[in-house]
């Protein structure tokens, strides 16, 4: 009988898997999804098959050319099917608005009001950013596990640097005038804000940049799954986002000479709007992407609601957490290079010293401790 | 019931399909092949030559060197001849017996008087070394250096599907108690603490009434049912809440940890004069009757597994020791030693024969590791072959208990990366 020898352990958790992971991820991001349909209709549907067929098609491609092995078999071991790509997919759906009209391009569909039914152009960026997020930070620096930046998160960004100018994030503009309720986001103007103005924060709203953002609730459901599941740690989110109340409200609340309860209302307001709530559950927390120790975490969590806020307080951009995320991404591998926990019953080497001295000094133990 | 642990580890399913079954003596083969490297250290020098009679506990091979223990016939016949085979972790020399099935006796004489010299030199002369897996022999390891002021049992048994410690305590909990009792007088100490898992209720049951009934000084410390409860330095912790440094010994922290088999052997070597040739043992996993088994030394695995209804054809995995730290064997033609607890069989459905994935850095391993180390990079720095930057990580601090690559979603071989690294790191001198 043929047995197999290998190193211990012997068994495994059988529920562990990276495939349980990534379905567990989707099964989070789908009240997210769900409530985007249901603000932003049919056009979010149309981003998400666009974004999963490229995603999907992007890294088998790639993994069928790097393998050289273009035979069945080549697909069978294509990294795929962790599903980490559909993550990535759904993610970059939600990160985009509903429809992103390049106004040179135009192949859009309008109807006689004119709103648009269909558009081209949208398709083309999903696809693009699909393209980008998948080949580019993904699989050129190794595939799952070894990107240096969120891929969602970069692909956003390189389709609103690209083509943000072009009129494919201008959320107020005209032709969005019968989607949009409120018009801009709130942070374009950074208004007064009333209370039935947060509850609609917070109950979902079409007057976000990302489809994804429009409601609080189904991102909080998504937080509560993910932390239950054990597959994220809450701490990320909650630290993210307490730092980014603390920073606003220095850097951009008490500036402004604001005064009284609003001084309340416009730090909740900063904090239900922009992909701020969206992105600290699902992108900060993205295992590649962020430290593996508790206090690398913690100083990841913080910079990002640090510079997140400087963005929203002295920048150009309304909103600035993709940037606060990625900008945060490349201070990782400092952090897991500079933060190593401590060991089990590990010494202090200072207090070894002293011992030294004195051991040293009596002239008994002295080899002891020079060995540790 | 309150329960002590210590911080990190993973809940691994217990298997202990074999809880209830009593040990039952399996019969020794026709022939016998009995190692002379059961132990740390040197190998027992020969000390019988072929045809010579031997009978059950006649000295066999002498103990060569300071670490080193005594190996003992476990049945009475005739010496065939010595002969290199091999063991889980390497060749050695095996005095090979054909058993004339008389089971003829000779046992060691009467201990002089109760001295603490005197006991040590019986467990050197009996040949009792540390029955858990490490194999180091008592006699040294009872005559401490530095002061000790706390015997613990370790008797959590955290491994999944091992059940003899347990049946030991159940079925002979005064002898193991006695036997732990003379351990702690040796140490100098007049009380001792048993460390157990509280997935064993009628064990510690027992435990108490046998304390109660014949005044023994122990403290039951109930710990939490988790993997590693039993690894010396999670169990101190769980006990005592010392913290042994890193790199060091319990005996740094005044802590001497015996296990529950040895203390058991303890007492029949010194109250019944029997040198240790004999163990309990678990047959376990996918084999057709489970069973918790009196086994001598020397009978090979194979014998075990016929007694215990021969294995399935879709095992695929033979183990000697537990699933997360036990050595996965080619065949079933190795012997019987003093430290060999449990011969499991793994179907393919139990054992781990996925292929590694990619690691996805979800830090999983980092948090199950009781040692507190960064796994991840170890793996990842040993596979590049940079042996400092994976030493940086904790590399040395490594008890290769496995929780690791059981948390890991990809189904990393991380032990084995650290084992690997451990190995180069001690070459390289780094």
């Amino acid at each position: 009988m043929k047995q197999t020898v290998s190193a211990s352990p012997h068994i495994t958790n059988p529920k562990n898997s990276t495939r349980r992971i990534m379905i567990d991820v989707l099964i989070a991001l789908a009240p997210c999804l769900i409530a985007a349909i249901v603000f932003y209709g049919y056009h979010v549907v149309i981003n998400l098959v666009v974004c999963l067929i490229f995603c999907f098609g992007t890294e088998l491609l790639y993994g069928l050319i790097i393998s050289k092995n273009f035979t069945k078999s080549g697909v069978k071991q294509s990294s795929v099917f962790d599903l980490s790509f559909a993550v990535t997919a759904v993610i970059l759906t939600l990160n985009l608005p509903s429809v992103m009209p390049v106004n040179a391009w135009g192949m859009n569909a309008v109807n006689a009001n004119g709103a648009i039914v269909f558009s081209f152009d949208t398709v083309v960026l999903c696809a693009l950013g699909s393209i980008f997020a998948i080949a580019l930070v993904k699989m050129l620096f190794g595939g799952i596990g070894r990107n240096f930046a969120n891929p969602a998160c970069t692909g956003r960004v390189f389709l609103f640097i690209a083509f943000g100018a072009a009129g494919a994030f201008n959320v107020s503009s005209s032709l969005f005038g019968d989607m949009a309720t409120t018009g801009a986001t709130w942070l374009g103007d950074k208004g007064a804000v009333g209370g039935s103005m947060l509850l609609d924060m917070f109950l979902g709203n079409t007057a976000t940049a990302a489809v994804g953002e429009t409601c609080v609730i189904a991102v909080l459901l998504g937080y509560i799954y993910l932390s239950v599941r054990r597959v994220i740690d809450p701490r990320v989110p909650l630290i993210t986002v307490a730092s980014l109340a603390l920073f606003v409200f220095l850097f951009d609340i008490v500036p402004s000479g604001i005064r009284g309860s609003q001084m309340f209302y416009r730090t909740v307001a900063h904090l239900l709007s922009g992909g701020l709530l969206f992105g600290s559950v699902f992108m900060a927390t993205d295992y590649a992407t962020s430290p593996n120790t508790v206090a690398g975490k913690a100083i990841f969590a913080v910079g990002i609601g640090l510079i997140t806020a400087l963005i929203r307080a002295f920048g150009n951009f309304p909103e600035g957490f993709s940037f606060a995320l990625l900008i945060m991404n490349l201070v990782v591998p400092l952090l897991d290079k500079y933060i190593i926990p401590k060991p089990f019953g590990y010494v202090k080497p200072v207090k070894e010293k002293k011992e030294k001295k004195s051991k040293n000094a009596d002239g008994a133990g002295g080899e002891k401790a020079v060995k540790s | 019931m309150k329960t002590s642990t210590f911080k990190h580890g993973i809940h691994v399913p217990h298997n202990k399909m074999t809880e209830h079954s009593p040990l039952v003596d399996c019969p020794a083969p026709n022939t016998v092949y009995i190692p002379l490297a059961q132990h740390i250290g040197k190998p027992a020098k020969p000390c019988v030559a072929a045809g010579d009679k031997v009978k059950a506990g006649t000295l066999v091979g002498c103990a060569d060197g300071f670490v080193s223990a005594n190996v003992f016939s476990s049945v009475s016949g005739t010496v065939k001849c010595i002969e290199r085979r091999k063991t889980p972790t390497g060749n050695c020399d095996h005095v090979v017996i054909e058993n004339d099935g008389l089971y003829e006796t000779e046992y060691l004489p009467p201990v002089a008087d109760r001295s603490r010299d005197c006991i040590l030199a019986r467990l050197k002369d009996a040949g009792i070394v540390g029955m858990g897996g490490a194999g180091f022999p008592s006699h040294i390891k009872y005559a401490p250096k530095t002061p000790v002021d706390c015997f613990i049992i370790n008797a959590a048994e955290c491994e999944p599907f091992i059940t003899c410690d347990c049946r030991l305590l159940i079925e002979h909990t005064e002898d193991v108690l006695h036997g732990a009792d003379i351990l702690a007088g040796l140490l100098g100490l007049d009380r001792f603490y048993i460390g157990i898992e509280d997935n064993k209720p009628q064990a510690i049951g027992e435990i108490e009434r046998v304390c109660r009934e014949y005044k023994i000084p122990a403290t039951v410390v109930v710990c939490k049912s988790k993997y590693p409860q039993g690894a010396e330095k999670q169990l101190i912790y769980s006990v005592t809440k010392r913290k042994v440094p890193t790199g060091g010994l319990p005996a740094d922290v005044g802590v001497v940890v015996g296990n529950v088999h040895t203390a058991y052997s303890v007492y029949e070597a010194v109250e019944k004069n029997i040198p240790l040739f004999r163990r309990a043992m678990t047959v376990t996993g996918d084999i057709s009757e489970p069973k918790n088994i009196w086994v001598r030394t020397g009978t090979l695995y194979s014998d075990c597994v016929a007694f215990c209804g021969g294995i399935p054809s879709d095992s695929v995995k033979t183990v000697s020791g537990g699933p997360m730290m036990g050595f996965a064997l080619d065949d079933t033609t190795y012997s019987v030693t003093k430290t060999s607890g449990a011969l499991l069989f793994l179907n393919g459905t139990d054992a781990n024969t996925q292929k590694p994935q990619p690691c996805i850095n979800c830090g999983k391993c980092a948090g199950a590791c009781p040692m507190k180390l960064m796994p991840m990079y170890i793996d990842a720095y040993t596979l590049r072959g940079d042996y400092g930057a994976a030493k940086r990580y904790g590399a040395m601090n490594c008890i290769e208990c496995g929780c690791c690559a059981f948390t890991c979603p990809a189904k990393r071989p991380i032990v084995q990366s650290v084992k690997l690294a451990k190995r180069k790191i001690k070459e390289m001198g780094l």
